[in-house]
């Protein structure tokens, strides 16, 4: 059995198949589009963020009233956490990483205010900091217990003698420069000195693109609210959320526990978004695939109880079990070529107007044949299961009336 | 037979045919539906995004913005026509004062410990939004209880509050509170109102911390913010080092965290207000301030919702893609009925032959995927509205912006209802043109 006959039964029944076609085409476009959004947010959300996020829990406390002393109350609550079994560190800071909120600041590697400064997050917390986030100290040293001062409420002090920074903030301010000693200059002009490199650390927006530019401040902020980072053994986060909470609420009626939670929770609440996209996309190419497989195998299934007798006509006049499989499956793959002709012209279309009109990044190209190769193999496999039952037809039927 | 009489055994036809061919209605229902129910969940979503929340006065609110950014460099370095989108406490302190009779209020959001009486309930935490008095009826906030406080207690720096909804219920078990008291920063807080629910969707007075939030558990005067030493929990923009040592000096800061707003008569009188701006803001260059060139301006709702991108791109891109979703959906309906049809040729000549007109075979074929459109629309119906409960879970959105409205459910019924018939057009049109002795012969 050779094209021929094939095409030209294509061509007389052809508003079906070209129905199919442009199905393909549509679905193509579709399908690769989203798997490339979808592989995009999911290697977002897969970052290495740097920091022990698993075994972090970060607690929001508020005091209240006149007679509140700020400094007490921290320095108690941070003692108490300290000396629970499992914690393994805890400081006070100013802001939260993957959180969501922080403050951000610009550095510049020389004084002068008219060029452009670094744009970068900042925190600020003592020397148990990094131990508390499990963030890796590249070269250099962390700070000394001497150079952490408690911050007072609505007070600037002056900028700390020292400071920490990532790598990329580094690499930006310095460029190929080594920066660990050098001196970095604040949007007042006053310097601090690099005295140690973090390798790599996640800030507090996940969706900015200078996310791995940090500095570290030394000191112990006392704000009406307070933020403490507490890190525990591995496992022991999730028993010790419950005791934090009803053991520091005891500890003080003058202070408010707003909230414990670990940092897991709230990076991926960062993420919400992204994974929202990646999860939403994924069930509509599902839906799509799944309704392909039924609209193919639906429409040959019907095709192969209409053309019985042609089928056992043909079978009779020597044709085996394979040509008619063979047959059916060309048939097919004819419609799915130009289904996929038509689909990569359409594919680029949309991944052009996404890219105009939503700023993501081009298509990678690869996806195309991908993309294809996927469902090609789905609508043969829809097909398969009609093209059997047209082979089993006998040949016997041809003898019999319709 | 009448009209209506005709229409019903069409149906009653249609629905013989769809139960003859239950694999193929099946599919051809379930593309419908799917489509549907993809192409409304996304487009929900994406209405409510871009929805009016204001409809009656959308056009005469403005949010206001002054340059009183850096000299050096302009506050978005990618649009550099924009001013900071908030104000500075003193500069909204100063436009208040200089009102002019319009109603306006500066605002911004913070957070109070509530100190519940008794021992029994801990103190707790909770948001208030800091305003004026010309807040509630400039929104046309609803109120249960009472009403908004008085602009003489703005003046006078009164500590009153409005009660959200949510808060009364958790203070007072819901009932009428005006004239209660609660102790709040270790002062008495006078209740003079409880507002009604009130979801403007987007949030258009604060799409700064968030276009689709919930409102704030409270409201309070906003000269209370020197007296208590409020601070915001909201974001705040600066560009100038300034030593800050006092909560006084942060007030006189050049740093912007106040949001405004304002009213005016009718669309006409925005130059002139923006002539208000410009003049205040040449003042103030006399002391030194504002050293950026002249760049006030005003939005109204909708410019305001646009500014901040209120539609997030994730939602157009998906209501883009659900669209080619319902694309393909008709184009799988087409085929399916096309084939469907060719199926009841013999059928067809039958009742052709019996003097059936190829308008009654076309119109009795309409009505059958107009029938299947329906059915496949209100399953389409309760897939978006599963949809939307996925969406809800996976985004926890505030309530507002997953309600499936009338609205929607009408325009997903039109929708389904148009998808089915135009792609029942060609198969109707092939299948009224089928002869009737050339089918008969081979039966």
């Amino acid at each position: 059995m050779g094209f021929r006959p094939m095409i030209s039964s294509l061509l007389r029944n052809k508003t079906g198949p070209l129905l199919v076609t442009l199905q393909i085409a549509v679905t193509l476009a579709i399908v690769i589009n989203s798997l490339f959004i979808i592989v995009q947010r999911v290697e977002k959300m897969n970052r290495d963020p740097g920091i022990d996020v698993a075994n972090v829990i970060v607690v929001d406390v508020r005091g209240f009233g006149a007679d509140f002393d700020v400094q007490d109350s921290v320095e108690r609550d941070i003692a108490l956490l300290k000396s629970m079994p499992g914690v393994v560190a805890a400081t006070v800071t100013n802001h939260v990483p993957l959180s969501g909120s922080g403050s951000g600041t610009g550095l510049r590697a020389v004084a002068d205010e008219t060029i452009a400064p670094v744009g970068t997050a900042r925190y600020r917390w003592s020397e148990e900091g990094l131990e508390a986030l499990g963030i890796e100290l590249a070269r250099g040293r962390n700070f000394l217990p001497a150079e952490v001062d408690f911050i007072l409420p609505d007070s600037e002090p002056p900028a700390p003698p020292s400071v920490l920074v990532t790598q990329a903030l580094a690499n930006d301010l310095f460029g190929d420069e080594d920066a660990l000693g050098k001196t970095v200059y604040w949007g007042d002009m006053q310097g601090s000195t690099i005295v140690g490199i973090i390798a790599h650390m996640h800030g507090s927006w996940v969706n900015w693109d200078k996310l791995g530019n940090v500095v570290i401040q030394p000191g112990k902020p006392l704000f009406t609210s307070n933020r403490y980072l507490v890190r525990t053994e591995p496992g022991l986060r999730d028993g010790l959320v419950p005791v934090i909470e009803t053991k520091l609420g005891e500890l003080n009626r003058r202070r408010v526990v707003k909230t414990v939670r670990t940092l897991e929770d709230m990076a991926a609440n960062s993420y919400r978004q992204d994974r929202g996209m990646a999860i939403v996309l994924s069930i509509v190419i599902t839906l799509l695939i799944c309704l392909m497989v039924l609209v193919i195998a639906g429409l040959s299934s019907y095709h192969v109880t209409q053309r019985r007798r042609q089928i056992g006509t043909r079978r009779a006049l020597g044709a085996t079990r394979m040509h008619i499989i063979r047959e059916f499956l060309l048939e097919n793959w004819l419609i799915s070529a130009a289904g996929a002709a038509l689909g990569a012209v359409l594919t680029v279309a949309v991944a052009w107007w996404l890219e105009v009109s939503f700023q993501l990044s081009p298509l990678d190209w690869r996806y195309l044949p991908a993309g294809v190769l996927l469902l090609w193999i789905v609508s043969s496999l829809a097909v398969f299961e009609p093209a059997r039952r047209a082979a089993s037809v006998p040949p016997a039927v041809a003898t019999r009336s319709a | 037979m009448t009209g209506e009489t005709v229409f019903a055994y069409y149906v009653k036809l249609a629905l013989g045919s769809m139960r003859r061919n239950p694999v193929m209605t099946g599919l051809t229902v379930a593309a419908i539906a799917v489509g549907i129910g993809i192409s409304m969940t996304t487009l929900t979503v994406h209405y409510l995004m871009s929805g009016n929340p204001i409809p009656a006065k959308s056009d005469v609110l403005f949010a206001v913005t002054l340059d009183s950014w850096s000299p050096l460099r302009p506050f978005d370095e990618d649009r550099p026509e924009r001013a900071p989108h908030q104000l500075t406490f003193r500069d909204a302190e100063a436009l208040v004062r200089l009102a002019e009779g319009r109603r306006q209020t500066a605002m911004f959001e913070s957070s109070l410990i509530i100190e519940p009486p008794g021992d029994e309930e801990l103190p707790f935490e909770a948001g208030a939004r800091v305003t004026y008095a010309d807040f509630f009826p400039m929104f046309d906030v609803p109120f249960l209880y009472g009403g908004g406080w008085d602009r003489s207690a703005d003046e006078s720096a009164e500590p009153v509050v409005v009660l959200g909804r949510k808060l009364n219920e958790r203070l007072f078990g819901g009932r009428d509170s005006v004239g209660e008291r609660i102790r709040m920063q270790g002062r008495s807080f006078t209740v003079v109102g409880v507002i009604d629910t009130w979801e403007p969707t987007p949030r258009f007075y604060d799409p700064i911390n968030g276009g689709f939030q919930d409102v704030m558990d409270m409201f309070i005067p906003f000269s209370l913010t020197r007296v208590l030493e409020l601070n915001s929990v909201g974001s705040d923009w600066g560009w100038k080092p300034e030593r800050i040592n006092s909560f006084e000096q942060w007030l006189n800061s050049e740093s912007s965290w106040i949001q405004y707003f304002v009213e005016l008569d009718s669309p006409l009188e925005r130059n002139d207000y923006l002539a208000h701006l410009d003049a205040y803001v040449a003042e103030q260059k006399k002391l030194g301030r504002f050293e950026r060139p002249m760049n006030n301006h005003v939005y109204d709702v909708m410019e305001w919702m646009e500014y901040h991108e209120v539609v997030e791109d994730d939602a157009r891109v998906l209501v883009m893609l659900s669209f080619l979703f319902l694309v393909v959906c008709v184009l799988s309906t087409v085929a399916l009925l096309l084939t469907k049809f060719t199926g009841k040729k013999g059928e067809i000549s039958v009742r052709r032959a019996l003097g059936a007109s190829r308008r009654a075979i076309f119109r009795q074929q309409l009505v059958e995927v107009a029938v299947v459109g329906f059915t496949g629309g209100l399953f389409g119906l309760a897939l978006a509205w599963c949809g939307l409960q996925g969406i809800d879970y996976l985004y926890d959105t505030p309530d507002g912006l997953t309600r499936l409205g009338w609205v929607m459910i009408l325009t997903a019924v039109a929708i389904s209802v148009a998808s089915g018939v135009l792609a029942g057009l060609y198969p109707a049109w092939r299948a009224c043109r089928i002869q009737p002795a050339a089918q008969l012969k081979t039966q």
